[in-house]
């Protein structure tokens, strides 16, 4: 019986350490077609401009063409949690790694081209400014979106393991892309917020997911369907997250990730922060669910190094 | 010029009047126009900017704006009543037009009851006490648009919007008009404001006293009205009958939207009730009256503030302000006063024309009209209440768009380091302290750079605890604002004050 039962110890414990075999393969993109051949994750890496960072790493996943077809509606979710500080407080997303994608959409054939998120701290015209995100956006063709109180609409989370359903924007359901768009920062109660966090903004009552953030979060990125993922670590918020406000907790690393898999991109940014994917509540339970892969180290990742 | 097209250029006069009045009040928002130009409206005000002198003691270079209408009404007596004052404009729109005059016997003195409110207004603010502003007409329109008009309408286009949302086909032209609307001209998370029926009630009222007889307010209520009118017993233009040309029927008579032609008296008027309409001119087939400069001052009538009724209203404004000073207000503050930010060391209570201006320009709706926690002195000065909005750390909206600096005006930056308040933790109720669950929303909507709420670990809980910094703390509410609790288990008090 010892036997049976240590063997039966061993066996759960060789796959609590997660198993050689293939993982599962993201259920999250849809709209991105699989290519094996191509990078599953791409980071560059250059003291450059932020939009040659963004335009490398998108060529080296096999170009924006992969994820926005001619006449798509897109919509780019970038992180404008707080109206507070500029963009040099890294609170939130570069406006010139949101403008970079907005080009390459529009290069593509994209018909419309929206940037919006729903701050928790100000209000958003006053955030999309400060954050001169509106000002890159509009220089780049885009759109700067307010997210109306009218088009929010109930979500069914099928796959959600806490929470079963939410209140979200309802054009982000309705687009043809979305594009995930975070900046990578540290977070007192997630650890790390970063893409499946970003989703947070696209919820109009967010208070109860505190009460199980990790989980929660997991689940509500289960629902919404993102095509890509590209996180700006040009600066990254490393103490103080997630409204910044002090340039000694920036650090600026000129690091831009990319991938058609959020969990992905998350657990590479972690590791950004000195962080192990899988201490990350929310990337454990994504990974539990299906959603995603964070094993970095058997993932097929190109590291591009830009410029001089 | 015809009377008739007198009668076009002054409705047009009124209506663009009206028109700029709302329009500015369109624009007093954070993100509209130039603080100077959306306060305009109330620097124009002579009561409120003289009332406002006399309590404050101290000059303001703006409210010389003020002198503007002074003059007008020096040379065109009450013109202000009858062209320009967007109250009376909206009072002539909601008025039956079949009688304009009393349907009850107007005893004769009941218009003084408006000098008597100027000068218990006026006597009083040499106590320091403004309480009685929020009977100015320039007031009453703005705070009622404020708190129950503009946020009513936003409620029932929201409502249509959303209903209309349904059908497919209406989607895109309801998405255009919302990104025009939105937030220009209203808000795109809908505000909410304290007591709004009450404001609409008493606005409501003073509309259907119309029906008693035609501007009944102007007639005899409005203070502002009143000190015009004293200043029209000087003014240089002024009705005259012509007396070769008066018949005595009462056509004029009937017309006068402010009743003042008094037939028995062959048909004259008193300057100081007539708004200038020109009505009678159009009334009379004769050419029986005329405007023309008149230099000698006008006659004194029954309902004008006599010695002793000016000895009166300096007893009645003493007691007034004795009595509202003996309120337990005066001794302590309500630890739930907390005030815009400067506001408390710059003496609000003394300077505030209860204008509403601060309320319409706080972006969150956190600036609401006090009740009672300033006593019945402060009533419907600017009070910040953290459930309802919080202080936006990117905003200084409310001492930009002050008239009278009651909010001193302050850059940013020095904004986000003025204290109106300490935020304190209930360990009773919190999700963390008392129910060992994982929160912190409070520390994670913290806007200070060096958070006002840190996170402690405890062996004895598994889960971070909330602690508040006081010294950091500013007060703003976000973090009472976004507890999930129904009651917020942290929560912001006046400075200080501490939970009792």
């Amino acid at each position: 019986m010892a036997i049976g039962l240590g063997s039966g110890a061993a066996g759960w414990l060789l796959n609590a350490c997660g198993s050689p075999a293939l993982p599962p393969s993201p259920t999250l993109a849809p709209t991105a077609t699989a290519r094996p051949e191509l990078p599953y994750l791409v980071v560059a890496r250059g003291a450059t401009e932020p939009e040659e960072l963004v335009k490398r790493a998108l060529a080296a996943l096999g170009g924006i063409e992969r994820f926005v077809k001619p006449g798509h509606d897109v919509i780019i979710k970038p992180n404008i949690s707080v109206g507070y500080y500029g963009y040099q407080y890294a609170a939130t997303t570069n406006p010139w790694v949101v403008a970079a994608l907005v080009r390459l959409c529009k290069g593509a054939g994209a018909r419309r081209v929206r940037v919006m998120d729903f701050p928790f701290g100000g209000l958003a015209e006053e955030a999309y400014t400060r954050t001169d995100i509106k000002g890159q956006t509009i220089a780049a063709g885009g759109e700067m979106e307010v997210m109306s109180s009218l088009k929010f609409t109930k979500l069914e989370l099928p796959k959600g393991r806490d929470l079963r359903s939410c209140t979200v924007y309802g054009d982000i359901l309705k687009a043809d892309v979305v594009i995930d768009v975070p900046i990578a920062k540290q977070h007192s109660l997630a650890q790390l917020s970063c893409g499946m966090k970003n989703l947070m903004g696209i919820m109009i009552e967010r208070q109860a997911m505190h009460f199980n953030i990790g989980q929660r979060t997991a689940d509500l990125a289960s629902g919404i369907p993102i095509a890509l993922t590209v996180v700006d670590a040009v600066r990254i918020l490393r103490d103080n997250g997630p409204t910044g406000g002090n340039l000694n907790d920036v650090q600026k690393i000129d690091t831009i990730i990319a991938s058609a898999d959020v969990v992905a991109a998350d657990s590479y940014a972690a590791t950004l922060l000195g962080l192990r994917p899988n201490d990350v509540a929310y990337i454990k339970a994504a990974v539990a669910m299906g959603l995603g892969r964070s094993d970095l180290a058997v993932m097929k990742i190109e590291e591009i190094k830009v410029g001089g | 010029m015809t009377p008739k097209r007198w009668k076009m250029v002054r409705k047009g006069v009124q209506y663009v009047a009206l028109g700029a009045f709302f329009a500015l009040f369109i624009a007093s928002r954070r993100g509209g126009w130039a603080a100077e130009v959306v306060n305009a409206p109330m620097r124009l005000d002579p009561l409120g900017m003289l009332a406002n002198l006399l309590a404050s003691r101290t000059p303001l270079a703006g409210s010389a704006l003020a002198l503007v209408i002074v003059l007008l009404t020096l040379v065109f007596g009450r013109a202000w009543c009858g062209w320009l004052c967007p109250l009376g404009t909206v009072l002539d729109i909601f008025t039956p037009q079949r009688k304009l005059q009393p349907i009850f016997k107007e005893p004769a003195r009941l218009r003084s009851i408006k000098y008597a409110l100027l000068l218990i207004t006026v006597i009083a603010a040499l106590f320091t006490n403004l309480t009685l502003l929020i009977f100015d007409p320039l007031t009453i329109l703005f705070r009622t648009l404020t708190v129950a008009v503009w946020p009513a309408i936003d409620r029932i286009l929201s409502a249509v919007e959303t209903a209309l949302y349904n059908a497919p086909l209406l989607q895109d032209p309801i998405n255009a008009f919302d990104k025009v609307a939105r937030p220009a001209l209203l808000p795109d998370t809908p505000l909410y404001y304290r007591d709004a029926a009450l404001f609409a009630a008493f606005f409501i009222g003073l509309i259907a006293l119309n029906w008693l007889a035609a501007r009944f307010w102007c007639r005899y209520l409005c203070p502002l009205g009143g000190l015009l009118g004293l200043f029209s017993k000087v003014s240089l233009v002024r009705r005259e009958v012509v007396a070769s040309a008066c018949t005595g029927c009462d056509a004029c008579a009937r017309l006068c939207p402010t009743g003042t032609i008094q037939l028995g008296k062959n048909g004259a008027s008193d300057p100081s009730e007539c708004t200038m309409c020109l009505e009678c001119l159009r009334a009379c087939p004769r050419g029986g009256e005329t405007f023309k400069p008149v230099l000698k001052p006008a006659k004194l009538q029954p309902y004008d503030p006599s010695r002793r009724q000016v000895l009166a209203s300096i007893g009645a404004a003493a007691v007034g302000v004795g009595v509202l000073r003996s309120e337990t207000a005066a001794r302590r503050d309500d630890a739930h006063l907390i005030r815009p930010p400067g506001a408390r060391e710059n003496d609000l209570s003394a300077k505030c024309i209860r204008c509403g201006e601060c309320m319409r320009a706080c972006p969150t709706g956190a600036l609401q009209p006090a009740l009672f926690e300033a006593g019945l002195e402060g009533v419907w000065t600017p009070v910040l209440l953290p459930r309802i909005g919080y202080c936006d750390y990117s905003c200084n909206a409310c001492g930009q768009v002050c008239p009278v600096a009651a909010i001193p005006p302050q850059t940013l930056d020095d904004k986000r380091l003025t204290v109106i308040g300490k935020a304190y933790i209930n360990t009773n109720r919190c999700i963390a302290w008392a129910d060992h669950r994982d929160c912190i929303v409070c520390e994670e909507m913290c806007p200070l750079p060096e958070k006002a709420i840190t996170l402690v670990e405890s062996a004895d809980s598994p889960v971070k605890l909330p602690v508040v910094n006081r010294e950091r703390c500013i007060g703003c509410g976000i973090c009472e604002y976004k507890c999930p609790l129904n009651q917020a288990a942290i929560q912001v008090y006046a400075i200080g004050q501490s939970p009792s």
